[in-house]
């Protein structure tokens, strides 16, 4: 079908305001975070906001019939072009379907729309004093459609696990127009292992086998406190040590961060009041719970960590906390602030290794930058082994672009030969879907296979994952 | 300089990672919901003009005029881009290549001469008393005007019939010692359509040991003509003015204006006039402005005197965009209105959200400049406050529309006026 017919065709299903085909605005949905569109940017044929289940029926529908692609999109804050039209079609922008459906505080539930910012959700949240856990750097930006079709996590993934953890059910239209609903969506109870666990499959799946419209979260009581112990480190080595150190006192804390040293400046240039001390590395340790438990908790791990650390402060004032999150969340773009002429790229930015080897992983990685002649920042969820590396290059300057590339392969290589993973929380779309088969093996034909069995003609999210 | 050898747009597009952190905070993306609003895609619609993949256009100028031009993406940007500019930038490029008749006479004809401006806002002023304008409204004539026009009119209310510059000397002579020489950078705005902030700024700094030069030549700071996509006339005027303050010998030069004050910044005046010949005689300039709640809190730690008698009254406090974020100025207002007898501040949830006024923005984009203006309103009102102070004519006429519209009945104010109504029953002590 050609492009002024689906045009026509989508403006028989979609009012005016919720369609996009003029070919300037089609260019602004080329790209999301990631390194990959910023090199190669795909436009698509459309891009429709519904902001119904219906609407999206009918999309889908006339999308089946015609052979069209489908992308799915929330905010467009992924790294790893999962919602760039690769091989054109529609994109289906999600993110203005931003409704709280329902928040039911007695059965500690919300149910949401795709769209549905995370930051807004837990402000929402807040007066019920409930939470939704899992905290991405992007929390006040991304969807929670785009944190299931992801499963991310963040910051808190420690003690509270990943997106999956807290998905009840979902609502999703199928790649042939289909409505249904997993797990317990239209039930209302917390435990349910009844039927094969279509929501799980769901998670993670970055928009291959549908859409979704609608999400079941299970919410959780918010802790009464929080308190924030930053440690300095003179050596790398020692910040990973201190953390196992931490684990062996047998201590749960909801988050513990690392920032080399590089990280350290670029969050210092970001907002110099934080003023993060020079060094080798930070870990920030955040405790939530009652007030004495997190009073217990902060002194033990102040006690563990003063044994490598130059210093370690606890800080339990909401403004020092607030700046210390804050410069941690903000590190993943603030890290273009090391070089001048210079930009962080996201590649090869969210490998994840067992904690026994996050000291080699760091080093290893350190010396790869050394390698390629390019300056790396490293920070992360050190707490569950997922590092996040930050390659800073010119990338105007073609020679630098290729060192870069061949580094971030031997950054995914590396994660797999440490028994680790090219991808702890981002995901793979298209960056990494060149390491399927090394990671999964013939799992990956069942991973097709699974596909085919809901997308006959594949045209839902084509050019991703496997 | 060529569009892609501004410093802006040759050194900052690479720096956006398109992280999205902007779609959080931005005014205007927050109304429109789409990529093509939100200010990263500002930045890679910039590149894609650089590179030559998109022609400048006119489709693409009314793309990145969706921007209220507020900042608040630039101070919020944590790779450092400063996206205002480089949407000024490239409104510049494109407005070179489309030049459109309407623009010039505003911009290049009308608020490049001062005379000509008073005169425009004159013939308004008897438009309004004369019945004129609500005749214009009810036989449709006021339709009749270019874009958003028609709609916004209504926008422009109450104007005086004389201007400051009329009721104000060239040199304002100190009361007591003189402490400084302060240099007035009197605004269009506050000229012609808030005298009596621009009376207050006079009494208050010459009550306060300043003599106070406004020169008679003063031209508009240029902000207008920046967002406007006039770039060059931006930079006459500013090389203009420059010279002009320049030839006084004052020791400061103040703006009770946010924009003027942000428009005469360090900042702004090298992105004008950086690198040009005229750079040394800039930056002097430059050195020596100041917005005038910074100066009077830090350089002249203004105390007004004690008044156990004064009236109770409760403010609110509006932070225009020119102020906290183009100069990041928000503490120094707050504290010149807790100094003053009887204040009460009481502060309103997102203080710090652009009203939508933005200069020119409401006269161009009406709709959605209501949309923004109603929650800034909503919450302006929560706070039951009897006034509400801002520092910037742009914000204080949308906020004076926004009320009525609202019917609160809360008045719109500098404070520089409540300020200077303290001193009127102290006269300034004599050395």
């Amino acid at each position: 079908m050609d492009f002024a017919a689906i045009k026509d065709e989508l403006a028989k299903i979609l009012s005016k305001d919720k369609l996009l085909t003029e070919e300037l605005d089609l260019m602004y949905y080329s790209y999301d975070s990631s390194f990959f569109t910023q090199m190669e940017p795909s436009v698509p044929q459309a891009v429709v906001f519904p902001t119904s289940t219906e609407e999206v029926q009918k999309v889908v529908r006339f999308a089946y019939e015609n052979n069209i692609n489908i992308i799915p999109r929330g905010a467009g804050t992924g790294e790893t072009g999962g919602c760039i039209a690769v091989n054109g079609g529609i994109v289906l922008d999600l993110s203005k379907w931003d409704e709280i459906v329902e928040i039911d505080a007695r059965n500690m539930q919300v149910i949401v729309r795709p769209g549905v910012i995370h930051a807004r959700l837990n402000e929402e949240l807040s007066p019920f004093n409930l939470f939704f856990p899992p905290d991405p750097g992007s929390s006040q930006m991304c969807t929670i459609g785009g944190m299931v079709a992801n499963n991310a996590s963040g910051l808190r993934a420690v003690k509270y696990g990943t997106t999956e953890q807290y998905v009840l059910g979902l609502e999703v239209v199928t790649p042939t127009g289909d409505i249904i609903y997993t797990g317990g969506m239209q039930a209302r109870c917390i435990k349910n292992v009844s039927g094969l666990n279509l929501t799980k499959l769901m998670i993670g799946s970055e928009g291959v086998l549908g859409i979704i419209t609608q999400i079941r979260l299970r919410c959780w009581p918010k802790p009464k406190a929080r308190g924030i112990a930053m440690a300095v480190f003179d050596q790398l080595d020692d910040a990973p040590a201190t953390v196992l150190d931490v684990y062996k006192a047998g201590i749960l804390p909801s988050g513990i961060e690392i920032l080399d040293s590089s990280a350290i400046k670029a969050v210092n240039e970001f907002k110099p009041e934080i003023n993060l001390p020079n060094c080798e590395a930070i870990l920030l340790f955040e405790v939530d719970g009652n007030p004495p438990s997190v009073d217990y908790e902060g002194r033990q791990i102040k006690e563990i960590a003063d044994r490598r650390a130059r210093s370690v402060e606890w800080a339990t004032d909401p403004q020092r906390m607030a700046q210390l999150w804050e410069g941690r969340s903000v590190t993943a773009s603030a890290a273009s602030r090391v070089r001048a002429d210079g930009t962080r790229v996201f590649a090869g930015e969210d490998v994840s290794v067992p904690l026994s080897k996050v000291a080699d992983t760091l080093r290893a990685i350190r010396a790869l930058g050394e390698k390629y002649g390019i300056q790396v920042v490293n920070y992360g969820h050190i707490g569950d082994g997922n590092v996040h590396t930050a390659p800073v290059i010119n990338p105007e300057i073609p020679a630098e672009v290729e060192r870069v590339m061949k580094l971030v392969d031997e950054i995914h290589h590396l994660a797999i030969a440490m028994q680790g993973s090219t991808t702890g929380e981002h995901g793979v779309g298209v960056v990494r879907r060149p390491y399927a088969k090394q990671e999964h093996g013939q799992a990956v034909e069942y991973m097709q296979k699974t596909k085919a069995a809901f997308d006959p003609k594949g045209i839902m999210n084509p050019g991703k994952l496997f | 300089m060529e569009f892609k050898e501004l410093p802006p747009v040759k050194e900052q597009i690479m720096k956006c990672v398109r992280c999205g952190k902007c779609r959080s905070v931005c005014p205007t993306f927050a109304e429109i919901k789409d990529e093509t609003a939100a200010p990263r895609g500002h930045v890679f619609m910039v590149g894609m003009l650089r590179d030559g993949k998109v022609e400048p256009t006119e489709d693409v100028y009314k793309r990145l005029s969706n921007c209220l031009m507020c900042e608040t993406c630039s101070v919020n940007c944590p790779s450092g881009i400063d996206i205002h500019e480089l949407n000024a930038a490239a409104r510049s490029y494109i407005y070179d290549k489309n030049p459109s008749v309407g623009k010039e006479l505003v911009f290049d004809t009308m608020w490049t001469r001062p005379g000509l401006l008073k005169n425009s806002v004159r013939l308004m002023w008897f438009a309004q008393k004369s019945g004129l304008q609500k005749l214009g409204r009810t036989i449709g004539i006021t339709k009749l005007l270019p874009g958003d026009l028609p709609k916004a009119e209504k926008i422009l209310t109450d104007v005086p019939y004389r201007a400051a510059k009329n009721q104000l000397g060239e040199v304002n002579p100190a009361q007591g010692e003189k402490k400084y020489r302060v240099g007035y950078f009197l605004g269009c705005a506050t000229n012609l359509l808030n005298p009596e902030v621009a009376k207050a700024t006079v009494e208050v700094l010459t009550h306060n040991g300043c003599e106070v030069i406004i020169p008679k030549d003063i031209k508009c700071c240029g902000l207008p003509h920046i967002a406007n996509g006039k770039m060059e006339t931006a930079r006459q005027l500013a090389a203009h003015n420059v010279k002009l303050f320049n030839s006084y010998d004052c020791d400061y030069i103040i703006s009770d204006c946010a924009s003027c004050s942000s428009a005469i910044s360090h900042k702004n005046i090298e992105f004008l006039l950086g690198g040009l010949k005229i750079e040394d005689q800039a930056f002097e300039f430059a050195d020596k402005t100041m917005d005038l709640t910074k100066f009077l809190i830090e350089v002249l730690d203004v105390e007004p005197p004690a008044n156990p008698k004064a009236k109770k009254i409760r403010v609110t406090y509006h932070d225009p965009c020119h102020l906290a974020n183009a100069q990041g100025i928000k503490e120094e207002p707050r504290e010149l209105l807790r100094r003053i007898p009887g204040v009460e501040l009481i502060e309103m949830k997102d203080a710090n959200r652009c009203c939508g006024g933005s200069g020119t923005f409401s006269l161009t984009h009406y709709d959605m400049s209501m949309k923004i203006l109603d929650k800034k309103m909503d919450n302006a009102m929560m706070t039951g406050a009897t006034k509400l102070a801002t520092c910037c004519p742009s914000c204080m006429m949308q906020l004076r529309f926004g009320a009525n519209r609202n019917n609160w009945d809360a008045e719109v104010v500098h404070p520089v006026v409540l300020l200077a109504e303290c001193y009127k029953k102290t006269p300034a002590l004599k050395v």
